[in-house]
């Protein structure tokens, strides 16, 4: 397909993502005036996180929100998730699309984060023929792999492009063994077995195994909230671009994000209701 | 609020009543869903949060040290996450004392290689035995046969026929001096002989040595030159990636033991030039010789967090650096908070996408560009005048600054016109040398007219006027505050001040013509210079790889550094700062182990002109026959000169090398014109014997006789250090963290260690019964036999602090600590943790084992956070003297042209050959640049599959006006071919070659002209090809195969013809310097 | 002759697909080439096509029992009997897309009905029972009123479960391409056709008892039908891909772009306009022609080609155009790609199911429908 026309639709996108001139937030951990006024966004909102564990579940309402001014396209987030959640070849829960845009020399680079949007009315859930995916009591899109038929008509349905199919690949697992000479890729691809997404642990061994054969998605870290630990993407993201938390707590950071005049929401035409704010 | 289309679609489907009916079903809620639920209630599972399930250390999958977080399940790493401890990854970090088990939630932010470390550790490719060359096989063939440890040391140590090619001489015959005593002795000669001037005398000493060592001269590489050294010397150790520790250690190991002086590092591919300039600016004036002693390898950067205007010039703040997770933060918080940066590169890099103002200079003009800003200040007075006039330690302290520059020390002029040296006051007749009575011992001390003691000669300035001789260093002496912009006569001298020579090179050009000269508009130099003058102190120059890896990179560095002194922003928060770490080396007193001094046997004392030629100079060495230029460049103001280590091992110069042991390094693949440097490694003849040190099969260990496993950076100790940009004082501590399931272990010293570097040095020096190993290693009853006996001792060092009383040490670890040091450690194997044997190494001594403990409980030592900023200025500060004029540089020669150095900021034109020449490079007329992604570390990422998902292969950027003059569309196959390299191939030896070959990325961002691309892809060894093991084939992965690496197609020195472009003042290899020709395929 | 031809080309696909379908059950999914952002390819179409046509050919036998259509006059059993093939070769093209099928009864026992899906599956499940039903009566009471009103039932599911798997796309709201109002009633329209296609092929090349004058007459009806609907689908084609052009949306131009003028164009202009809509039109349009068996049911078999390409060319294009433009650049790994080529083992499976699909109606007409007539006789 003709590659303007994606350009173009990009641009598009990101057209809507304009920054108005909004006075910058205050999340400086070191503002030239006072270095000891604040502390790491990082451990304000692991102290919220603890706070909000407290309530009862259904009192959470988790949301992320992603400041596309400190987003440098790093992909930290990509790969801490694809770590965090041993994610094989062909599966993504939070691509960083990259856009150039302009011509020399007036140039530059645009960067956007992309976890699942955890739509409060989600397209991805109502198709599912056996409920395999919902919202859990947190809200949280969540798949129950033993549930799960492997039809796709969610990933049909997300507007978002936020789920993938796991087609039972491997990193290291099928590279050459040979002992005492070399690794080798059983031995190697120990940690390829070490998922502990929803709590649960994910052998995945065989062709045929959940989640092989699943559809799989972002799910907000769940097994680490539940433990008072950020999700994966949060915590790692260098540019502090993305903030965790629940917006039911008024003091928390990301409900004090989200009240700004400069957050959008992603293809909010279409009613998803997305629990991800972006801050432009 | 809800919109309409969903209320019609909810509505829908009520009508149809499904609804209804879907709650009758959800009577059968599916079970797996309640498992969830519950699952998730239980935190059945989970292993992340225990802090016995977690382990503190230090990332190397780049070079930046990121403490890390490594979360254990069922004895594997399963996750990597950020060290809250550390600086690196939370800004601020919290405090130190915090109890581990309070951070067990905690985590701080990483890179994306640092996430995904675990495929380094865990790489299939790694190898797990001693390969050896399949005896009959050519250097490179790529087959390999398994031999025990043992064997290989026995051979390695021995020599002998070991591959059918004849023999090959061992370590022990080429370790031919044995007796330390002796080793001092001829030092002291050869010192005597370099020490004399006059070439008659000379040959004279060379002759006594040659009597009074008579016996002895067999030990010796050339008795004709006994400066050379002993034959030890022909045993050489080149490494790449290595950190404190290690370094240590190989210090012990190749002067102490072996006793030979040759061992390098790989400074000068990395920011080469930085160092040295930093170097050089910072030569240290010894008062009671009236001169300059050298200055310290290393180098500035900015206090990212506190500026609030930076200059980024050559800087990949947002995809590399020192590094992403340190400094991003900092400069992201500048952007949202509106403190500008300008990005002076020649590509759009994400830190230029982000930049206020981007520049795309014409690369190689960085200096052009600075000496523009330098004239517009001058001219415009926008520099700190009160600053730069203090002249010596007592004014500087009178006005409360944190060092001083030699701006106002006047300069003699020679006829010419040249700057030389400073003027001494004796040269005026303002101090006259006198011997006086101290205590007893006569001693020679310099009087002014006044009667006002010096304790030697002096540098002038001239204080309203009035020559005045300068105590440089005694607090309590006369404050000097000089007058700057001198050119006048003073005495029979004709004099000027380092502003006024900094004044008439920056006057050289017009501010048009330094625009021209760099590619940019005039106002791309004023608007940038404007701001920076505008925020006071609070303004910084950050520099790198950028303008420092080319032929004039020393003197880009310095226009950049002289840009940020004229404002004085050295020791500012929010200006030029430099690293500092606790001492790991015991030098401190009262520390407990002075680890370097710490010898059972007496060590042996290394001497000799080095293979680098950078320990002493041309002129002094026996060598020096009065005429130049010389075979290879000397190098007297860099070292660890990585370009140079095989080339002159090919040339033989300054003498062969029988032995060459590499650790951590690619210097085929790394270094530009690699493929000369493949040439010389697959020659026998040249290099006798092999060893390398890796953990795989590299593009360097490919050509080895013998491969040494390593562990990789999860299982092994190194004390990663820090770097400029980081303004508190840390050490980072590397440490063992999982252990490979079956991973070999050897017996050294009756010592079952797991296979490894130090195993290697353990067991030669078991073998040649070297000093400094071994059961007395330390001294008497301290043994040095497991890699920790060392590194302890070290740790050691680090928690007791700097303190003699040890008021600067580090808490005792509790009970609990210690309990959840020891269950984290629980899955390491008895070959790696022993707490008894650990404790051991420091001495069983349960106080300081505990202070240990709290240590590497927390991963290194972390100054609070607080600390680091005394008001407007630095804690950990530089400090002294900045060389505005370099009087050290100005009086050492360049053996390629027989001339000195120049001084001062000073323009050179780029892409210079090694005598100085302008190269050819008709019809290669694109402009190779090269620069890191994010996602790739080194010749090491390839190893990472879960960053190749986001850049699967490397690229050559080009932008769109070239490429279409070219005829080359987005995704094109393309050669990259140059004058140095027709073919664009390499030429891998016994009939394999991997072409320069990889897709074209056509882009907006960069200048055209410039071709660009990112370092990390195009192997051919690293588990990217085909190897043979005992007979047996190991497929190589194609996904390592990948394209492109464009080092091979960079320009060649011309004169020598087998080496890269080199910076000769700042050692750097060249990268940025190149002509190419791009086409399609 | 044309018989065994048939007869050969069921078999040999059969055979070939039983490869495709042995490499599915215990290889998994890798050798397929629908991914994560394709996810839907060539057994989902020919599901499409299969309930599809089953639902058009049940349509077809209610000209015979419920409309009594003379020309059509003893083929309902024929007709009811294909669809009681097609419709289970449509659940089995669709089941081997499953990443799990062996969970395919959570759909009957803990179904979502706010799942399209999941109501067609019971749409089509219910459909398939009503087929069987009518088929008995066909043979048991034809002239009973049970007949009249099961056939009458079947024949409003069938239109329902055609214009339900118009919904099933359409009702992605984010797909804009499939996200057209008319999708549904599209599809029954898509199915009489497809229908017709099929009855010509019967009529034209497996009904030697079919009097002379009656097969001319009825396959001339047929032809009429063909054109008529060909004609309908023509307008929807232009309609949707005029109004997409002009309106402008980027999806839409995506994917009308990769239709008219991508990769894959020539199964558009080439097998679907000319093969499947043209050359049948043109030669169905000269009575001589029409009503001669061996060309009308040639015509059949380029009608349903047309018409299985036309479903891969709704299903396909829906899903070229990035939900997240520069999604597929960002992350790289096995099946992130945005072009679709069924790979063999793709081809090899829907071969299976067409092979099942031929033998069975062929089988049926030859044997089963013969003997089960004997049978019922010998009953009363
Ligand atoms: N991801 C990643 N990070 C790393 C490393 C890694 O391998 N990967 N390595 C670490 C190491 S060892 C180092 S030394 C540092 C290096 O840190 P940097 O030097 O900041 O990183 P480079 O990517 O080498 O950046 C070189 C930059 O200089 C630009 N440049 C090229 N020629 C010129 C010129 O003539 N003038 C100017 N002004 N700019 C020019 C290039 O476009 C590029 O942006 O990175 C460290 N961090
Ligand atoms: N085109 C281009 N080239 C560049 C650069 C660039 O920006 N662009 N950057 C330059 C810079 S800044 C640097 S610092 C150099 C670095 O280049 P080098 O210092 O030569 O080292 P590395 O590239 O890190 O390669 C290290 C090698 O050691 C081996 N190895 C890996 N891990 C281990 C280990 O744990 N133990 C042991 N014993 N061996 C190991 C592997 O074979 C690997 O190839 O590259 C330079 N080369
Ligand atoms: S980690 Fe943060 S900065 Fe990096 S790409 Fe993700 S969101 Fe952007
Ligand atoms: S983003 Fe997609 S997957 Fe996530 S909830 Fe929304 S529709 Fe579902
Ligand atoms: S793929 Fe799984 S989760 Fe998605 S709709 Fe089908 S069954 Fe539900
Ligand atoms: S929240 Fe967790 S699962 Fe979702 S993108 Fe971030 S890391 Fe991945
Ligand atoms: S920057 Fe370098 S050291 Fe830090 S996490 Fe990334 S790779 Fe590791
Ligand atoms: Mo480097």
């Amino acid at each position: 397909m003709s590659n303007e026309l994606l350009g173009k639709y990009a641009s598009e996108v990101f057209a809507g993502l304009v920054a108005p001139v909004a006075e910058g937030l205050e999340i400086s951990a070191l503002a030239a005036d006072d270095p000891l006024a604040k502390e790491d966004v990082l451990v304000r909102m692991n102290r919220e996180l603890q706070r909000a564990l407290e309530k009862p579940a259904s009192e959470r309402r988790w949301v992320m929100v992603i400041d596309l001014r400190r987003c440098i396209g790093c992909h930290a987030c990509t790969v801490a998730c694809v770590a965090e959640n041993k994610l094989p070849p062909g599966v993504v829960y939070r691509p960083v699309v990259t856009e150039e845009i302009g011509t020399y020399p007036n140039v530059t680079m645009k960067f956007l984060p992309r976890p699942c949007m955890q739509c409060e009315n989600s397209p991805c859930t109502e198709v599912c023929p056996v409920t395999a995916t919902y919202h859990n009591e947190e809200g949280i899109v969540v798949v129950d792999y033993e549930q799960c038929i492997g039809c796709r008509a969610c990933m049909a349905a997300c507007p978002y492009g936020a789920r993938t199919f796991d087609f039972g690949y491997n990193y290291v697992e099928q590279l050459p063994v040979f002992d005492g000479a070399i690794v080798g890729g059983e031995t190697a691809a120990g940690y390829e077995h070490a998922s502990q997404e929803y709590g649960e642990a994910w052998k995945r061994e065989g062709r045929h195994e959940s989640p092989v054969g699943n559809v799989r998605k972002c799910h907000f870290c769940l097994h680490r909230i539940k433990d008072g630990i950020l999700p994966a993407c949060t915590t790692t993201c260098i540019g502090r671009a993305t903030y965790f938390g629940d917006a039911n707590d008024p003091d928390s950071l990301v409900s004090e994000l989200i009240s700004k005049s400069n957050v959008v929401r992603l293809k909010e035409e279409l009613g998803t209701e997305p629990r991800v704010y972006y801050i432009v | 609020m809800k919109t309409d289309k969903q209320l019609s679609r909810r509505d829908f489907l009520k009508l149809t009543g499904v609804t209804g009916a879907t709650a009758a079903f959800l009577g059968s809620l599916p079970q797996a869903q309640k498992a969830i639920a519950s699952a998730m209630k239980e935190g059945a599972g989970n292993f992340e949060a225990k802090p016995e399930n977690q382990l503190y250390t230090v990332c190397l999958q780049c070079n930046t040290g990121c403490g890390i977080k490594v979360k254990i399940l069922e004895g594997i790493a399963a996750k990597i996450d950020g060290n809250p401890y550390s600086p690196w990854t939370l800004w601020p970090h919290p405090a130190y004392e915090t109890p581990v088990k309070d951070m067990a939630t905690v985590e701080g932010a990483l890179c994306p290689k640092g996430q995904a470390g675990i495929q380094t550790a865990y790489d299939p490719y790694r190898i797990v035995s001693v390969l050896k060359r399949k005896p009959g096989t050519k250097r490179g063939e790529g087959q390999w046969v398994t031999i025990p440890f043992e064997q290989a040391i026995q051979e390695v140590v021995e020599g002998g026929d070991l591959f059918g090619e004849g023999n090959v001489e061992g370590l022990r015959a080429v370790r031919a001096l044995t007796d330390p005593e002796l080793a001092k002795e001829m030092k002291a000669k050869v010192d005597a002989i370099w020490n004399e001037k006059d070439p008659e005398k000379k040959k004279e000493l060379v002759k006594e040595f040659q009597t009074e060592f008579k016996d002895h001269l067999d030990v010796l590489i050339d008795p004709e030159h006994p400066d050379l050294g002993p034959k030890n010397n022909q045993f050489m150790f080149v490494w790449g990636r290595m950190k404190g520790g290690r370094e240590d250690v190989v210090e012990r190991f190749v002067k102490g033991a072996v006793g030979s002086i040759n061992m390098n590092g790989h400074t000068t591919i990395c920011q080469g030039s930085l160092y040295f300039t930093g170097k050089a600016m910072s030569a240290k004036w010894n008062e009671t010789k009236g001169s300059f002693d050298s200055g310290d390898k290393f180098y500035w950067q900015v206090d990212t967090a506190n500026s609030e205007f930076v200059i980024y010039v050559g800087v990949n703040l947002f995809d590399s650096n020192y590094g992403p997770p340190q400094r991003v933060p900092k400069a992201t918080d500048a952007i949202v908070n509106g403190r500008k940066f300008a990005v002076i590169d020649p590509r759009l890099s994400k830190l230029a996408a982000r930049a206020w103002k981007w520049v795309p200079i014409k690369p190689g003009q960085d200096a052009a560009f600075a000496l523009g800003m330098i004239r517009w200040m001058l001219e415009n007075e926008k520099i700190n005048k009160s600053y730069l006039a203090i002249a010596n330690v007592a004014a500087q302290a009178a006005a409360g600054e944190p060092n001083y520059t030699n701006a106002s020390w006047l300069v003699k002029i020679g006829k010419d016109g040249a700057p030389g040296k400073h003027l001494r006051a004796s040269e005026l007749g303002l101090l006259t040398k006198q011997t006086v009575q101290k205590d007893g011992k006569d001693v020679t001390v310099y009087v002014d007219a006044n009667g006002v003691e010096f304790p030697g000669d002096t540098p002038v300035a001239l204080v309203g006027g009035v020559p005045t001789p300068i105590n440089v260093l005694n607090p309590e002496a006369a404050p000097v505050v000089g007058d700057l912009f001198i050119n006048q006569k003073v005495g029979e001298f004709q004099v000027k001040d380092g502003m006024q020579i900094l004044l008439e090179s920056a006057q050289e050009h017009t501010l048009a013509e330094w625009a021209e000269i760099a590619g940019v508009s005039e106002n791309d130099i004023v608007e940038p210079a404007a701001e920076f003058t505008s925020h006071g102190r609070k303004a910084a120059v950050d520099i790198h790889r950028g303008p420092s890896q080319h032929t004039n990179g020393f003197y880009n560095n310095n226009a950049w550094y002289v840009v940020n002194l004229l404002i004085g922003n050295f020791d500012y928060a929010g200006g030029s700062i430099k690293a500092s770490t606790y001492d790991r080396k015991g030098s401190k007193k009262g520390q407990p182990f002075p680890v370097l001094k710490m010898w059972g046997e007496e060590e042996m004392t290394p001497f000799g002109v080095d293979m680098l030629r950078t320990a002493t100079t041309y002129e002094k060495s026996t060598l020096f026959d009065g005429t130049y230029p010389t075979k290879r460049p000397w190098f007297p103001l860099a070292s660890d000169v990585y370009q140079e280590d095989i080339p002159s091992i090919g040339d033989a110069y300054p003498y062969p090398v029988k032995i060459l042991m590499t650790y951590m390094a690619a210097l085929p693949y790394s270094l530009p014109g690699g493929q000369k440097v493949i040439e010389i490694l697959a020659d026998t003849k040249k290099i006798p014997l092999f060893i390398a040190s890796d953990i795989m099969v590299g593009e360097t260990s490919m050509y080895a006789d013998y491969i040494f496993p390593d562990l990789s950076y999860l299982e092994r100790w190194e004390f990663h250090g820090s770097h400029p940009s980081v303004p508190w004082k840390v050490e980072n501590v590397r440490q063992p963290v999982i252990s490979i399931p079956g991973w070999p272990t050897v017996k050294v010293y009756g010592e079952e260690i797991a296979m490894s570097f130090e195993a290697v040095f353990l067991a030669l020096a078991e073998k040649l019964e070297l000093p400094g190993f071994g059961p007395n290693g330390f001294g008497e009853g301290m043994p040095y036999i497991r890699p920790e006996d060392f590194y302890l001792k070290q740790v050691a060092d680090i928690a007791f602090g700097e303190k003699e009383d040890g008021s600067d040490s580090v808490p005792e670890a509790d009970d609990e600590e210690l309990r959840i040091f020891l269950e984290a450690r629980r899955h390491l194997p008895k070959s790696v943790f022993d707490p008894d044997k650990w404790k051991a190494a420091v001495g069983n001594d349960e106080s300081l084992w505990r202070k240990v403990v709290y240590v590497l409980n927390r991963g290194g030592r972390y100054q609070a956070f607080e600390k680091a900023y005394k008001g407007a200025q630095v804690a950990n500060k530089y400090g002294r003297l900045i060389n505005l004029y370099q009087e050290k540089t100005a009086t050492s020669i360049n053996t390629m042209t027989g001339k000195p150095y120049v001084g001062y900021t000073k323009y050179i034109p780029p892409a210079l050959s090694s005598t100085g020449e302008e190269i050819k490079s008709d019809g290669y007329d694109l402009h190779l640049i090269t620069f890191k992604t994010m996602t790739m570390a080194k010749a090491r990422g390839i190893s990472n599959y879960w960053t190749l998902a986001v850049v699967p292969e490397g690229y050559l950027l080009i932008n769109s006006q070239d490429a279409r003059k070219l005829g080359i569309k987005d995704g094109d196959m393309v050669r990259i071919t140059s004058s140095s390299n027709p073919k664009g191939v390499y030429d891998l030896k016994n009939g394999r070659e991997h072409p320069i070959e990889g897709k074209a990325k056509v882009t907006e961002g960069i200048r055209p002209g410039v071709v660009a691309f990112p370092l990390g892809f195009g192997h051919w060894a690293s588990g990217s090809a085909d190897i043979e093991i005992d007979g047996k084939v190991v497929k190589g992965d194609p996904r390592r195969a990948v394209p492109l690496m464009a080092n091979g197609a960079m320009q060649l020195d011309p004169v020598m013809g087998n080496v890269t472009l080199s910076d000769l003042a700042g050692g750097s290899a060249v990268f940025y310097d190149s002509k190419v020709k791009v086409e399609k395929v | 002759m044309l018989k065994k031809i048939s007869y050969a080309v069921g078999a040999l696909a059969l055979l070939f697909g039983l490869w495709g379908v042995y490499i599915r059950l215990f290889e998994g999914e890798q050798s397929a080439n629908y991914g994560s952002y394709i996810g839907w390819g060539l057994w989902v179409a020919m599901y499409l096509f299969l309930a599809g046509l089953a639902a058009g050919a049940y349509m077809l036998a209610a000209f015979d029992y419920l409309f009594n259509v003379p020309q059509f006059k003893g083929t309902g059993k024929t007709m009811l009997w294909a669809a009681l093939v097609t419709l289970p070769a449509g659940l089995a093209s669709i089941g081997m897309d499953l990443g799990h099928m062996e969970r395919i009864w959570k759909v009957y026992l803990q179904p979502n009905f706010t799942s399209f899906l999941a109501i067609m599956v019971w749409g089509y499940t219910i459909f398939l029972i009503l087929i069987a039903v009518s088929l008995y009566f066909a043979f048991t009471a034809p002239e009973k009123k049970a007949m009249k009103a099961v056939m009458w039932i079947g024949f409003a599911v069938s239109i329902l479960v055609a214009g339900g798997v118009g919904f099933l796309l359409g009702g992605n709201g984010a797909r804009l391409y499939w996200h057209v109002g008319l999708l549904p009633v599209q599809f029954p329209v898509f199915a009489i056709a497809s229908g017709a296609a099929l009855m010509l092929l019967i009529v034209g090349w497996f009904m030697p008892n079919l009097e002379e004058k009656q097969r001319g007459d009825l396959l001339w009806l047929l032809a009429i039908i063909t054109i008529a609907t060909s004609v309908t689908k023509l307008y929807f084609l232009f309609a949707d891909f005029t109004q997409s052009l002009y309106g402008g949306a980027t999806d839409n131009l995506i994917a009308v772009n990769y239709v008219l003028n991508g990769p894959h164009a020539f199964m558009f202009w080439g097998v679907q306009i000319v093969l499947g809509i043209l050359i049948p039109v043109i030669v169905l349009a000269q009575p001589k022609l029409a009503k001669n068996g061996a060309i009308a049911g040639l015509m059949g078999v380029f009608l349903l080609i047309g018409y299985a390409a036309a479903r891969i060319l709704i299903v396909v294009p829906g899903q070229v155009a990035e939900m997240l433009p520069g999604q597929a650049a960002a992350f790289h790994g096995p099946k992130l790609t945005l072009d679709y080529v069924p790979s063999l083992m793709e081809w090899s499976v829907t071969s299976a199911v067409m092979g099942f699909a031929i033998l069975g109606i062929l089988i049926g007409m030859d044997y089963l429908l013969g003997y089960l007539a004997r049978f019922t006789e010998a009953k009363k």
